[in-house]
């Protein structure tokens, strides 16, 4: 089925899903963010296991948590999570314009967030909470920090996505790989959600 | 609707698109849950065992919001995705119970 010659030269309804290409991609990412999933799962799980083994005189997750920080890096990522959300519908919609304009929100949060979490472990450090000091601050960071590279790595691919856009537009090969990003972007703030749940509120309980 | 876009695909048969507005509404409910399960933990007056439950609770809630609605896995076709995640909560979860039972037993 040639489902993307169309005769007005418009893109179909639905571009990720118009090849069986764009459809594999799709369904071989969940796949991925399945594996995904389990790796997170394991770093979650050595945390709870080593989240009390702190060691005499080092800073406790109590002492070096602080709300207010948590709180605006979780509202930044579940923003930029809407933003790019906006970005695929602009695509479905055909506007290649404001598809753009909504990745580069989505990027600029991104780099945002990942700004705060540098200020962050800077910060603890200072503390007195390096890599290396407890079994909690190792397990903290790995897999807090393991988040943050996914961040990254996010801000990164979806900046070189917006780049090749520019260059080759919104086709029914750029579509999937868009739709692909937004779906990993989405995946990364579900991990946030466990993260400041499990990692800073119940730290802060107890 | 306003906010429902309707374009002519090949066949003449107008096609719906969704508006912004459920993402919204998706997005206002995870912020809603966001500050609960941090008020909660602010207050300091809950008890222990209810505050965790609490914070439990509300993430599950945001996370499945976030992945039905943000990463359509509400909508039709999406079985082998959600066989393809629900094999790795499966994992995931095993561990967490792992480390949370069995470690320091």
């Amino acid at each position: 089925m040639s489902a993307h010659s169309h005769v007005d030269g418009q893109l179909p309804h639905e571009p990720e899903k118009a090849t069986l290409e764009g459809r594999n991609k799709v369904l071989a990412f969940w796949l991925f963010l399945g594996g995904e999933t389990v790796l997170f799962g394991t770093l979650f799980s050595a945390f709870l296991a080593l989240r009390h083994q702190v060691g005499d005189g080092n800073p406790t997750s109590q002492e070096l948590f602080q709300l207010p920080l948590v709180a605006a890096a979780t509202f930044i990522l579940l923003t930029s999570s809407l933003t790019s959300v906006f970005a695929i519908q602009a695509m479905h919609n055909n506007k290649v314009k404001a598809m753009i304009n909504w990745l580069i929100v989505t990027v600029i949060l991104g780099a945002g967030f990942l700004g705060l979490e540098i200020y962050e472990f800077y910060h603890y450090v200072h503390e007195g909470h390096g890599f290396t000091t407890s079994a909690f601050s190792s397990s903290f960071y790995t897999l807090v920090g393991f988040h943050g590279a996914h961040v990254a790595f996010g801000v990164l691919w979806i900046g070189l996505l917006i780049a090749q856009v520019f260059k080759k537009g919104l086709n029914t090969v750029t579509a999937p790989k868009i739709y692909v990003a937004g779906m990993y972007w989405h995946f990364i703030d579900v991990v946030w959600v466990f993260i400041f749940t499990v990692v800073y509120l119940m730290g802060k309980v107890g | 609707m306003s906010n429902q876009h309707s374009t002519v695909e090949e066949h003449g048969r107008p096609r719906k698109h969704e508006g912004p507005k459920k993402h919204i509404v998706a997005f206002i409910f995870s912020i809603l849950l966001t500050v609960i399960a941090f008020a909660t933990v602010a207050s300091g007056e809950i008890n222990e065992t209810f505050t965790y439950l609490v914070l439990v609770g509300m993430a599950l809630l945001q996370v499945f919001i976030q992945m039905a609605f943000w990463m359509h896995m509400k909508d039709r076709g999406h079985m082998f995705a959600i066989v393809g995640i629900l094999t790795g909560v499966f994992v995931a979860f095993t561990c967490v119970l792992m480390a949370e039972y069995w470690v320091w037993w």
